[in-house]
């Protein structure tokens, strides 16, 4: 039982994927784990996770509980769990998140605020 | 991590309202508002609501669908599927059990091809009916008014509607024989 645990159930559970040829333009909501591989500009509010991923490029405020990004976010990143800024991925903007991780090689340029308005 | 490329997902829980435009086949399962844009087949699944321009290349509507759609290539309302708008496709297939409201335009119907066929199609309409409606007032015979109301309201006789109708005939014919 342990193996499904240890299963990439993030990814692998995504419903939603947007294609490398995608371009979406307005807004996205949603209750589940999404994935981008191709353009969205506008707003991205979700309860769960967000891949951005190599080909992925997003111009818009995110609004999620985890966000992981290997491609190229410009807008803030707001984040009730955790963001990960992955190798190799291009950030720009403001990221607001009780967790942040940034790996070497991720470029990002913008403000890092870890304060929990709950307090620690 | 670039996993299964060329396809689109949209999962049930997701809305995406404004314009979406891609070169791939997407699928909807939730929820699209706006417009809808692509080069290669839209698939709108039961559970998927596409309030939306749509223009694409195929279309096979399993869902819901309410806005005009255009294909370049076909579109298809399968028995579950549901629409309110107009269509324009050189194809247009509705199954038995689709719901749709709204004009369909085939294009350019060659003209020299279609007289003959206009000339058949309303008298052997209309016949049947007359011929069903006083022995047995099936069902179908309701049905089948249905669909030639239909397709006088829509201004000129499609394709779909006929073949279906005749389909049904032979297949009840063969029924008898057996």
């Amino acid at each position: 039982m342990a193996g499904i645990e240890k299963a990439p159930a993030p990814r692998s559970g995504a419903h939603t994927v947007i294609g490398s040829s995608i371009v979406i333009d307005g807004e996205i909501s949603g209750d589940e784990d999404l994935v981008i591989q191709g353009t969205v500009k506008g707003r991205i509010s979700l309860k769960e996770s967000l891949f951005v991923e190599g080909s992925g490029v997003i111009e818009a405020d995110i609004e999620t509980a985890n966000v992981e990004v290997s491609g190229q976010v410009t807008g803030n990143i707001g984040a009730s769990d955790k963001v990960e800024l992955k190798a190799d991925c291009k950030v720009v903007g403001d990221i607001r998140a009780p967790r942040i991780l940034i790996a070497d090689g991720a470029l990002f340029k913008g403000n890092v605020d870890m304060d929990v308005k709950g307090g620690k | 991590m670039a996993t299964i490329d060329g396809s689109t997902i949209i999962g049930e829980s997701i809305l995406i309202s404004g314009s979406l435009n891609g070169d791939e086949d997407l699928t909807v399962r939730g929820r699209v508002e706006g417009t809808l844009t692509l080069t290669r087949t839209l698939v709108v699944e039961p559970t998927g609501v596409v309030k939306a321009e749509v223009q694409v290349k195929n279309c096979v509507i399993a869902g819901a669908i309410v806005g005009n759609v255009t294909a370049t290539e076909s579109v298809e309302i399968t028995k579950e599927g549901r629409m309110v708008g107009d269509i324009a496709a050189p194809r247009v297939i509705i199954v038995d059990g689709a719901s749709f409201r709204g004009r369909i335009d085939m294009g350019e119907v060659d003209v020299d091809l279609e007289r003959p066929a206009r000339a058949s199609r309303p008298l052997a309409a209309a016949s049947r009916p007359a011929l069903k409606a006083p022995g047995r007032a099936a069902p179908e015979a309701k049905k089948a008014e249905e669909k030639t109301a239909v397709a006088a309201a829509s201004g000129r006789p499609p394709a779909p509607p006929a073949p279906v109708a005749m389909g049904a005939v032979k297949r009840k014919v063969i029924v008898k024989r057996k």
